[in-house]
């Protein structure tokens, strides 16, 4: 645990030295070395324990408010310290890059004071194992990314965006506050280790689960809940939108797992209920990102996809619980862990791209890019791999885990129990990733691949390797978990497992290493055979000759930029199948199409919910007069308002 | 590849590989036939091939290596989903639990490779009818998963290796029903994933109408060649699968097998045949109605398996 | 799986989809034709021993359910010169979809409901997913002369309830259930009839025009 301390001062500290230190470069420097330093700490600590290891959990010695405030290091811990650690170091290397144009040095140092504070609380939350300090930390990581999302504060857009932020967050916090209080009431403290001590009746357990679920639904951007995220994420630089979703987004489902650990016997509808959620924030999260021709806005709804993946795992998890089938439980919660791990990786990956596209183009737009692979090769081969990867093809990362939960869902259809319908989950998953297929081939497609679509955004050429070397990173991470599922599995089984409560967390049988292994087998075997082909085809075919041409445009021999399908083009006709479900618009004029996508919850729920609470708000305004002394009566009349209360309830009992 | 493989398996795939270009000559053979003419040799295909790779290539100066690599990684893609199926009866070379997701997402990946490949080009034919093939995977995706789904439930297996190897013969008498609405449903694929009528007219040079040729405009020569062999592969691939649910061959010999194997991919041909001469294509809004069709039957064949 | 009468009980379903799934107005009778066929053959597959009740019941059922009532409809549509398209009010999919659904709500709610002496597990829950099917083509086409479908399938699914209790009901009262429907056609296609010269369209939602 000291090494997780360190880790998490040492974050602490990464951005006060930046104001210490008055060169920029020996600040940036010293920033870089603070986070990679915390990276390593936590590492350490973290792998021995999801390699099977454990770590004496520790207690503050001072008496601290709200109990003991402990800390320890479990398998589910060690999994989020690390993706948080890792996405961060790579975010913040990449950001100090990223921030040396467009911005004032003044800015960037308050951007990565914020980024390392927010590390540092993430990591601090991940190991509290105490009501206090874990709200402590959730707050300080709201108000750190909110401060990290709003670098742009001249905008009004950026200042909206993170308004509605801080009042998401915020909502899921009161609630976080109803959870800890129905569950710890009547519990000696609010350690972790007293909570799940309780056996709670039902209804204070559906209470305490429901909260659990709006309030981390809320961080996680679970469909309804999501209308913040895709504002957040764009209007954020790059790299933070990187660490928003790969990092801060997934604190969110560290609490749907760490509750369903606490709360071991877990009823089925709390099941039934995620995987719905799941499969509804997966399937509206990607059509919803097809519309969209902002490729910020655009991840930012595949974070809501991949979300929904995650919520089926944990869903068919919470089943296997819940109908007493541990493997497929273990199975579930993997799955979900895994995923959890794949997306921080492929997302933050994309979205760094994002950042270095937008950096050398100094658009979002999708219809206004193209071609973009010859002039920026690296961005572009990373960007292609985390496609391939959030699509979920073999060999990458994303394949892993969608198949892990696959598994889970076959493993549930065999069982006897009602469980067995999870089995429809699949279709689910087929749709999604199919989806998914559908609107990165759009993405990649109009931003690298063609030809310049607009001759006013003018590229330079590759980013620089501050920014190039991050993401190459990041890609080699995907490439790797992806080939070796057999490292990879054994681990996130055991806090699978840990979670499904397993006493000794031990890696269920079924689940054991052969068909991890065999997995390795399968995904070597095909980048093999793609190396044999394609060393085939150079050698043996690479003596005919070749002649370069225009594109063939069926006899039209000069073909414009204009004339390329555009992005929106492309979605057209997916959106037009599923616009009923969706409420996706394509708008279609002789000489033009668009696609519109309005937000039903923003639009329908809550904007007219916060006008409504505004007027109620005026109503009462009347009774604010600008003088103390009236404000002092208020006070006083409360005051006996709660005395009288009291009297009334004390002779009452 | 757990050591047991067979090396009959490996046999049977490589014979698998050398029949699929004459298979696509069937369909179009039985199809001329049926119409009353005469059409090509169901040989052409091997001509086509070995004509295209002798043949020079053209390069477009907006593609990149995207282009060049789509079609290899096509057929690379496909190679590797047919390695998973058993298709003498007893085991595949490649297997493990839960590989039918792994068959699913290496024809995925061929989807992607071929795709972006045809966006590469910048053409807007080629945009059109990758736009075109997305969409129709997205509805043909999720059926094929519940397909499996079914194949699982009524086997217990989770890899193809079982689900579709020597457990199905057991499952057939039990699951009779279920196993021939999963079969039905595999046929709507087979004709929805290859860009058959009535889903796309293979026939057809017409660019407006086309979803799989038209990608593919702007390849040539030796890529050319390989795409031409992916296709044909890809068809080969769906029939064999089809036969391996529909035909038991755990108690035929280990040579006999696959011989039925091929047997039975050429009446799958024929039988693909039949319909492109009985159908027209169907309009294109009209076609997630065909595979919703097909999802509905894989759906109730697992309504009744969960019962 | 292996029974005659299981085989025809699903087909049954496949008739069901069919008729959601299908945009010709032609198709969706020879559809329901085609239930009324193997709704005929279903009593003699069901029986134990071959009756006069039971071989009277399934040719009545072939004549009227599979021969009389199409050939009708199909007439109505030739006469007052419909045009071929189904026009759904809720779009195929959706509708192949709810009607996947119907069918899993059939198989579930079948095993919770206090059925007496089910000869046949699959029964019950067809005949449950035959009527919402039947309520759903009812309530989602536009046209008059697929609401008449809708309504065919409907009572065939109240018919195939009935055939749980083949031994106890009175053969009467069956051909009491065949007369009404015949009448309740009859009736529908004389309106569908009026309905087109009136208002030169079986658009029934033109009817929305007779009210004050």
């Amino acid at each position: 645990m000291t090494f997780v301390f360190w880790s998490v001062a040492l974050l602490l500290v990464a951005g006060p030295i930046g104001a210490l230190v008055s060169r920029r470069a020996a600040a940036e420097f010293a920033y870089r070395a603070c986070v990679s330093a915390a990276l390593v700490l936590g590492a350490v600590p973290a792998v021995r324990v999801l390699a099977g290891g454990s770590v004496a959990s520790r207690t503050l010695a001072t008496p601290m408010p709200g109990g003991p405030w402990v800390f320890g290091l479990d398998a589910l811990s060690a999994l989020f310290l690390l993706i948080a650690l890792g996405v961060g170091t790579a975010a913040a290397w990449f950001g100090v890059a990223y921030l040396h144009r467009g911005v004032t040095a003044r800015a960037a140092r308050t951007s990565h004071f914020f980024l390392s504070t927010l590390l540092a609380a993430v990591a601090a939350l991940v190991v509290a194992r105490a009501a206090v300090p874990f709200l402590i930390a959730w707050e300080l990581m709201a108000l750190a990314s909110y401060g990290a999302i709003v670098l742009d504060h001249g905008q009004a857009g950026v200042r909206r965006a993170g308004l509605l932020y801080l009042a998401a967050t915020h909502t899921g916090t009161l609630l976080l506050f109803v959870l800890f209080a129905a569950w710890g009431a009547g519990a000696p403290d609010l350690t972790f280790a007293a909570l799940g001590g309780r056996t709670l009746d039902p209804a204070a357990r559906a209470i305490v689960l429901g909260a659990a679920l709006i309030a981390f639904g809320f961080k996680a951007g679970v469909v309804p809940l999501h209308f913040w995220l895709p504002e957040a994420h764009s209007a954020a630089p790059s790299h933070i939108s990187a660490v928003m979703s790969g990092v801060v987004i997934k604190m969110g489902i560290y609490g749907l797992l760490r509750v369903s650990l606490l709360m071991g016997a877990l009823p089925a509808w709390w099941g039934w209920a995620l995987l719905a959620l799941g499969g509804v924030s997966g399937v509206l999260g990607v059509v919803w990102a097809l519309a969209q021709h902002d490729l910020k806005r655009l991840l930012a709804f595949h974070s809501v996809e991949n979300i929904g993946i995650i919520l089926l795992g944990i869903g068919v998890g919470a089943l296997g619980v819940a109908y007493g089938h541990p493997a497929v439980a273990a199975l579930g919660f993997a799955g979900a862990a895994l995923h959890t791990m794949n997306h921080a990786l492929f997302k933050s990956l994309l979205f760094l791209g994002a950042g270095s596209v937008v950096h050398a183009t100094g658009t979002r737009e999708l219809e206004r890019m193209g071609g973009l692979a010859r002039r920026m090769p690296v961005t572009a081969l990373t960007f292609l791999i985390g496609s391939a990867a959030i699509v979920g093809l073999p060999p990458l990362n994303g394949f892993v885990s969608e198949w892990l939960i696959a598994r889970s869902m076959f493993g549930a259809g065999l069982s006897a129990s009602p469980a067995r319908v999870a089995v429809l989950g699949v279709g689910v998953l087929g749709l999604i990733g199919a989806l998914a297929l559908a609107c990165f081939a759009k993405v990649f497609g109009a931003v690298f691949l063609g030809r310049p679509r607009d001759a006013s955004v003018v590229v330079a050429g590759e980013s620089a390797a501050g920014i190039t070397r991050p993401m190459a990173v990041l890609a080699a991470a995907c490439v790797a978990v992806g080939l070796l599922p057999g490292v990879v599995t054994p681990p996130v089984l055991r806090a699978g497992a840990l979670v499904a409560g397993h006493a000794n967390p031990v890696v269920p049988a079924a689940a054991s290493d052969p068909a991890a292994m065999a997995a390795t087998w399968f995904t070597l075997g095909l980048g093999g055979a793609l190396l044999l082909l394609w060393g085939v085809v150079r050698s043996g075919w690479a003596r005919t000759p070749w002649a370069a041409a225009t594109t063939w445009g069926c006899g039209y021999g000069l073909p414009t930029a204009r004339m390329q399908y555009t992005a929106s083009s492309f979605a057209a006709p997916l959106l037009g199948a599923y616009r009923g479900m969706t409420g996706v618009r394509v708008v279609r004029t002789d000489a033009s199409l668009a696609t519109h996508v309005a937000d039903p919850v923003l639009d329908a729920v809550v904007t007219p919910g916060w006008n409504r609470l505004q007027e109620a708000a005026r109503r009462i305004r009347p009774l604010h007069r600008g003088r103390l002394s009236i404000y002092l009566m208020y006070v006083v009349a409360a005051l006996l308002a709660m005395l009288t209360y009291l009297m009334l309830a004390g002779r009452g009992a | 590849m757990t050591g047991h493989t067979d090396w009959r398996a490996l046999v049977a795939v490589a014979m698998v590989l050398l029949i699929a270009p004459a298979i696509p000559g069937i369909a179009t053979k039985t199809k001329s036939v049926l119409t009353g003419r005469r059409g090509a040799p169901v040989l052409q295909g091997y001509r086509d091939l070995a004509k295209l790779v002798r043949k020079g290539r053209v390069y477009s100066d907006v593609s990149t290596w995207v282009f060049r690599a789509g079609p290899v990684v096509v057929v690379a893609s496909l190679v590797l989903a047919l390695l998973m199926l058993p298709l003498d009866g007893r085991s595949a070379p490649l297997h493990f639990a839960g590989d039918v997701v792994a068959f699913a997402g290496a024809l995925a990946l061929g989807r992607f490779a071929l795709v972006l490949s045809g966006l590469d080009t910048g053409s807007s034919f080629e945009g059109m009818g990758a736009s075109r093939e997305v969409t129709i995977a997205s509805f043909a995706e999720p059926v094929l998963f519940l397909c499996f789904a079914a194949l699982v439930l009524a086997t217990g297996h989770l890899s193809l290796n079982g689900a579709v190897g020597p457990a199905i013969g057991a499952a057939w008498p039990r699951d009779t029903a279920s196993l021939v609405l999963v079969a039905l449903a595999l046929f709507v694929l087979l004709l929805a994933e290859n860009a058959r009528v009535p889903v796309d007219d293979p026939a057809t040079h017409l660019e407006l109408t086309m979803v799989h040729e038209v990608i593919v405009l702007d390849h040539s020569g030796p890529d050319l060649a390989l795409v031409l062999y992916g296709s044909a592969l890809k068809l080969t691939l769906f029939a064999a699968l089809l036969v391996c649910v529909v035909v038991p061959r755990a108690a035929l010999r280990a040579w006999t097998a696959p011989v039925a194997v091929a047997a039975g991919v050429a009446v799958v041909a024929v039988l693909v045949g039949v319909v492109e001469s009985a159908m027209a294509r169907l309009r294109l809004t009209r076609v997630p109605q065909l595979i919703v069709g097909a999802g509905a039957l894989a759906l109730f064949g697992i309504i009744l398996l969960l019962r | 799986m292996q029974t005659t009468a299981e085989l025809l009980l699903l087909l049954v379903v496949l008739t069901d989809l069919a008729v959601l799934g299908s945009s010709r107005l032609r198709t969706c009778i020879r559809a329901v034709a085609a239930q009324g066929l193997l709704l005929g053959l279903l009593p003699v597959a069901l029986a134990s021993r071959y009756t006069v009740h039971v071989v009277a019941l399934s040719a009545g059922t072939v004549v009227v359910k599979a021969v009389v009532l199409p050939l009708f409809l199909l007439w109505a549509i030739r006469e007052a010169a419909v045009r071929r398209e189904v026009e759904p009010l809720v779009g195929y999919i959706a509708s192949l979809l709810l009607g996947a659904a119907a069918v899993a709500a059939g198989f579930a709610i079948a095993t919770r409901l206090p059925v007496p002496d089910v000869a046949e597990p699959v029964l019950v829950p067809v005949a449950l997913a035959t009527v919402m099917i039947g309520l759903i083509v009812l309530t989602t086409r536009r046209k008059a002369l697929t609401q008449v479908v809708g309504y065919l399938m409907l009572e065939n699914g109240i018919y195939l309830f009935g055939l749980t209790q083949t031994e106890s009901v009175p053969f009467l009262l069956e051909v009491g259930v065949l007369l009404d429907i015949f009448a309740g056609v009859f009736i529908m296609g004389i309106v569908v009839f009026h309905i087109n010269r009136e208002f030169d369209s079986l658009d029934s939602s033109h009817l929305t025009e007779l009210r004050d």
